[in-house]
């Protein structure tokens, strides 16, 4: 059974520097491949903030935190991936932009390097299909931000060898998070069931059943959620619901995924939650509204 | 206590009625809980006095204020002893003659300044209030299980309720520490309408073979952070439960998401109702029901 010490992540945005650290913190050494030292220094402060963080809380000690920096490293050259047991990307959700990346490292990592994709849009089979060696090839989906959500879908192409799958549940379980195996279906398990519940709400909303803010306080009153559903959709993006959703609706035809007209004007219009300051909840007169 | 103490009728014994009792008193009100037979009022109210009593012990409450809400609160079978009520709230068997009749026979009962409140859960609110000659005085007032102990209540006006009778609600609502949101009379308000087809997209997962109860449970548990799985829940809310909210939304939206799915059916039928039942998606070694 491989272990995977070496691992690369591929991007050092948010998820590829949430995943980076996960991985370094097991212990592990990563090696972050990003396109110039510009992204490499922003990748490298998220991670820095995000652990400094941690250490003001007393969640863990400065010890710890420059342990887990020390042991990711970052570069441009994607020769300097040789080596690596894993690899863990983490790119734009575009389909082109991660096979072109993919095929590219394919060729410089060993023929039993483990590839896997972060992606929660795009089909893992079609990916592994563009590759030599399809059977090394699975769906890795952390949650954001990654440091915090337990749980990883470890996600089973047509093609991926079982023996590929298993390795990578326990390589989950030895981060200290989750696994759960799903099927390359559209939205996996958790976006297959939270999509549609998303898309049902910002319907109504448009529909004028009630306030935002009324629709996320009965949401977290009644059920005890951490978030209401329009605030979970202005921290996801709201252009990264509509894509998603969109592609899942493109798969399947299934109405449930149908994008609501409402979040194609929001992007349209630039509002899309927090990254952009305004959305359902952020950036609005309704907010704070007295009764 | 409270700047006005007002007389709060509940009608109807059990679970919802008793809690919203104990809420009305514990508020400050007099509230007088009504049900049809004597049992169901010596139920109702030994429920209630247990949870007052046990909120004391727990701190929650001085020994003074239990006592206090125990004093205010009586019940009785007999409609006339209402009739000095303020507020009517009714929290009967979800059944829209039953709930129609009852608010006709108070019209004749209460003066024609008391509230009419309806703690429906999926029925419309002006379906219910067609049932009295004052429709403009019924508002829909939702409140979440256990009653006493969940703060929200989702608020809905009939098409002929007066604003009036909606500010004087969210007062009364207020006084007894209730936090409001303003929902449309549309089937499931808020909260069901967005639970149902979640929780029977979950059991249609679990049917495709998508995952396994506990995989599922821990997925959403893990990736959303509620504080439980989908299936969990269902065997708190119960099975029967479920099948019974589910199919009034579908009957009244015919969308079939709001369906209940061919295992709810399975389920029943094989007796696994949930917790209640010792068994449902999960066994459990023991019936009793928490955070009562």
């Amino acid at each position: 059974m491989r272990t995977f010490q070496r691992v690369a992540v591929l991007g050092f945005g948010t998820m590829g520097g949430g995943i980076a650290q996960v991985v370094a913190a097991s212990g592990r050494d990563v090696v972050v491949l990003e396109t110039n030292q510009e992204r490499i220094d922003r990748g490298f402060a998220t991670v820095r903030g995000f652990l400094d963080e941690g250490v003001r809380r007393g969640k863990s000690t400065e010890a710890d935190r420059d342990a887990v920096l020390e042991r990711i490293s970052a570069i441009t050259d994607v020769a300097g991936l040789a080596g690596v047991d894993l690899v863990i990307e983490a790119v734009t959700e575009r389909q082109d932009v991660k096979v072109e990346l993919l095929a590219r490292v394919a060729e410089v990592v060993g023929e039993d390097t483990v590839l896997t994709t972060n992606t929660s849009a795009l089909s893992v089979t079609d990916l592994a299909a563009h590759l030599p060696r399809p059977g090394r090839m699975a769906g890795l989906h952390y949650f954001n931000p990654a440091p915090l959500m337990e749980l990883v879908e470890v996600v089973r192409a047509l093609q991926t060898d079982a023996a590929v799958i298993a390795d990578l549940v326990s390589f989950v379980e030895d981060l200290g998070k989750s696994p759960v195996e799903v099927k390359d279906r559209p939205g996996f398990l958790v976006n297959r069931l939270l999509m549609p519940y998303l898309n049902d709400v910002v319907q109504e909303y448009d529909n004028d059943l009630a306030t935002a803010d009324d629709v996320d306080v009965a949401i977290q009153l009644g059920l005890g959620y951490k978030l209401g559903p329009l605030a979970l959709l202005d921290l996801i993006g709201i252009d990264v619901h509509q894509h998603a959703t969109e592609s899942a609706y493109e798969a399947t035809l299934d109405p449930q995924f149908a994008p609501p007209p409402l979040l194609s004007q929001m992007v349209a219009a630039g509002y899309l939650g927090n990254k952009s300051g305004r959305g359902f909840r952020v950036g609005t007169t309704e907010q704070g509204e007295g009764r | 206590m409270t700047p006005n103490k007002l007389t709060v009728a509940v009608l109807g014994g059990g679970t919802m009625g008793a809690g919203i009792a104990v809420t009305a008193a514990r508020g400050g009100h007099r509230a007088i809980l009504r049900d049809i037979d004597d049992e169901a009022v010596r139920r109702g109210l030994d429920n209630a006095e247990s949870f007052l009593r046990k909120s004391a012990s727990l701190g929650k409450l001085t020994a003074e204020q239990a006592d206090a809400a125990l004093a205010d609160l009586s019940g009785t079978t007999d409609l006339s002893d209402i009739a000095a009520a303020d507020v009517v709230i009714e929290a009967v068997f979800e059944d829209l003659e039953l709930k129609k009749q009852l608010f006709a026979e108070l019209d004749d009962v209460v003066s024609r300044d008391a509230l009419f409140h309806t703690n429906t859960s999926t029925l419309s609110v002006t379906s219910i209030a067609a049932g009295s000659r004052y429709p403009e005085r019924v508002v829909g007032t939702h409140y979440c299980n256990p009653a006493q102990l969940m703060k929200l209540v989702e608020v809905a006006e009939g098409r002929h309720t007066s604003s009036e009778a909606t500010k004087r609600s969210l007062e009364f609502l207020e006084s007894v520490g209730k936090t409001t949101v303003i929902t449309k009379d549309r089937p499931g308000f808020i909260l069901n309408r967005f639970l149902i087809p979640w929780e029977n997209n979950c059991i249609r997962a679990l049917e495709a073979g998508m995952g396994t109860v506990e995989s599922i449970d821990r997925a959403v548990v893990g990736a959303l952070r509620h504080p439980m799985g989908p299936f969990q829940l269902l065997d708190v809310v119960g099975l029967d439960v479920h099948k019974a909210v589910s199919t009034r939304l579908y009957e009244q939206l015919h969308e079939p998401r709001f369906a209940p799915p061919p295992l709810v059916d399975r389920m029943i039928a094989a007796g696994d109702l949930g917790r209640k039942a010792g068994r449902g998606f999960y066994t459990y070694d023991s019936t009793k029901s928490f955070g009562a």
